[in-house]
């Protein structure tokens, strides 16, 4: 199925739910949603358009906002799905029930950009080490690393 | 009773350092948790410093086997960031060091999967002829592991006649050693029957769990971005993917071997119609704001890269999935009802003995942790019925 025929097709069914959808480059498209039609849109895609393959989620520190990516992809094209919450209250509904290979990218989510996915069936940190302080979210463009002072045990003062 | 192995994250048998916590019941694995984390470098934050040139060198780290496919992965990107187009020459060059790198990857995971199933001469075999290829990596490019050939618009290194001729010498050799591999892989009884039926993921799992690469071909399900969404000289060649649907560990052995195949005859083909012309074009230092997702089907399955430029010379951001991430799902479901013989096979991990601890006529009903003293016969009749609805192995199929 050409790119244009299924760009005519997400139209006709998201109807207003979709607040973007542009064709960028071949096999490309980009679709925003609102974050409350998230999951109805994740599995319109996954029912309809064969995209049961979540590659994975990206998400983005815009300032106010986060922005979150789901990569999603059939054999005939490549689905980007976009919504946007506000940085002050950053929460999203888990895919997982949907997707079920979604829950690594979510979890890695939480860790890095310290939003909270609720509904996610395992909570733990995924790639932060157990002992990071909280409050400390790598990938907002706010954080920035500092290496400790080191401390020679018994060394010079 | 059940008990709970940790492997790693620092064990001699691992490779590198990952968590790994069986819960197991006797010899029967009935939970797996995989823990991760141990050799996160935060990559995706130091991008975000670099310039565009300084990312590729950064990308080409990401992974010591395969290399040139994070950096690959960016690259394309990137060109289509700049709205560059290489020349055909650097296009078919970049994509024949992919595939040289597909068959060294390949041969390496052969000789792991040889070795763990304990057949060691099938490892030694595989890893003599993967010095074939490492050396014609290594003629074209002058390194063995981090080829550095991608730059930002083409590549930076040049075939000539003679290498051409070299690797068209090597290909035939190594066709014809995969092709004896192919017929021990599938024939070999000991071997067969050692990997046929472990690590079982079905079809419905490969889907739902997002695998990715040869885990998911070898279920059924033919996900190739090479086909699906071929980038730059791919829908130019002639290839096959690669599937299987014994849904094993033999099923992974046998596209391995099937991709190989395939990959050497990409390769014949890029060099037979290599074009003449140039490399590389020149690169802008900036590029202008956008965003663009780039795929790439590395030897381990799918690989994608978000990259989003700011209009400066550095990433806005630059988003990298690694194809083993995405087949950690999968990996929790093939181990959890094997054996623990199994998990070396299925993970490159150990083989500990526990199952010792459970030979005596005292037993202790699991869960429970009530004691019983039951007759021989009694016991017997017990080993017959958990045998008849063992939950493991499934039927193996037997080429022979």
């Amino acid at each position: 199925m050409p790119d244009i025929e299924i760009v005519e097709n997400l139209k006709r069914d998201l109807g207003e739910k979709a607040l973007e959808l542009s064709n960028p480059g071949v096999r490309r498209i980009f679709l925003g949603v609102a974050p409350r039609d998230l999951l109805p849109a994740v599995t319109l895609l996954r029912d309809k358009y064969d995209c049961a393959y979540l590659a994975t989620i990206s998400g983005l520190d815009k300032g106010d906002s986060f922005e979150l990516l789901y990569h999603f992809a059939s054999p005939a094209v490549n689905i980007n799905l976009r919504t946007e919450i506000p940085k002050s209250a950053p929460s999203i509904a888990s895919i997982c029930a949907v997707i079920p290979g979604a829950v690594l990218y979510e979890r890695e989510l939480q860790d890095m950009f310290g939003i909270l996915v609720e509904g996610l069936p395992d909570p733990r940190p995924l790639v932060l080490p157990d002992d990071w302080p909280a409050g400390n979210y790598p990938l907002r463009k706010d954080w920035k690393f500092e290496r400790p002072q080191e401390v020679i045990p018994g060394g010079k003062s | 009773m059940s008990f709970q192995i940790p492997i790693g994250p620092q064990h001699p048998a691992l490779k590198e350092p990952i968590s790994l916590r069986m819960t197991v019941e006797g010899e029967v694995i009935t939970g797996v948790d995989i823990r991760l984390g141990y050799n996160h470098r935060g990559l995706e934050k130091l991008a975000e410093d670099r310039n565009w040139i300084q990312n590729i060198y950064l990308t080409e780290r990401i992974c010591g086997i395969c290399s040139h496919s994070h950096a690959t992965c960016y690259v394309q990107g990137v060109e289509r960031l700049m709205e560059l187009a290489p020349p055909r020459r650097g296009l078919y060059i970049r994509y024949l060091i992919a595939e040289l790198e597909r068959i060294h990857s390949h041969l390496l995971w052969l000789g792991v999967a040889g070795h763990e199933a304990g057949f060691d001469s099938f490892f030694m075999y595989t890893w003599r002829d993967r010095e074939v290829v490492m050396d014609l990596l290594e003629m074209i490019s002058g390194n063995r592991v981090h080829y550095a050939i991608n730059t930002i618009g083409g590549v930076r290194r040049d075939l000539d006649a003679g290498q051409i001729a070299k690797i068209q010498e090597g290909i035939v050799t190594l066709r014809k050693r995969s092709e004896y591999y192919f017929y021990i892989g599938a024939n070999e009884p000991s071997f067969v029957a050692r990997i046929a039926g472990v690590g079982y993921l079905s079809k419905e799992n490969a889907v739902a769990l997002c695998a990715v690469g040869p885990v998911a071909r070898a279920s059924g399900v033919a996900r190739d971005v090479r086909k699906d969404d071929p980038w730059a000289v791919y829908d130019e060649v002639d290839f096959e993917v690669a599937t299987a649907d014994s849904c094993d560990v033999l099923g992974r052995v046998v596209v391995r071997v099937k991709e190989l195949l395939e990959s050497y005859k990409i390769c014949e083909q890029l060099l037979k119609s290599l074009p003449a012309g140039d490399i590389a074009v020149k690169a802008p230092r900036k590029a202008k704001p956008g965003e663009v997702v780039s795929r790439y089907e590395a030897p381990r399955g799918e690989n994608i890269h978000y990259i989003k430029a700011n209009g400066t010379d550095k990433p806005e951001r630059l988003k990298v999935r690694a194809p083993t991430l995405a087949n950690y799902p999968a990996t929790v479901e093939m181990l959890r009802k094997g054996f623990i013989a199994d998990i070396p096979l299925i993970f490159a991990a150990i083989d500990p003995c526990i199952c010792c601890a459970e030979r005596t006529v005292t037993l202790i009903a699991a869960g429970s942790g009530e004691e019983s003293v039951v007759r021989m016969s009694d016991l017997r009749r017990r080993a017959i019925a958990r045998h008849q609805n063992a939950p493991v192995k499934r039927n193996a199929v037997w080429p022979l």
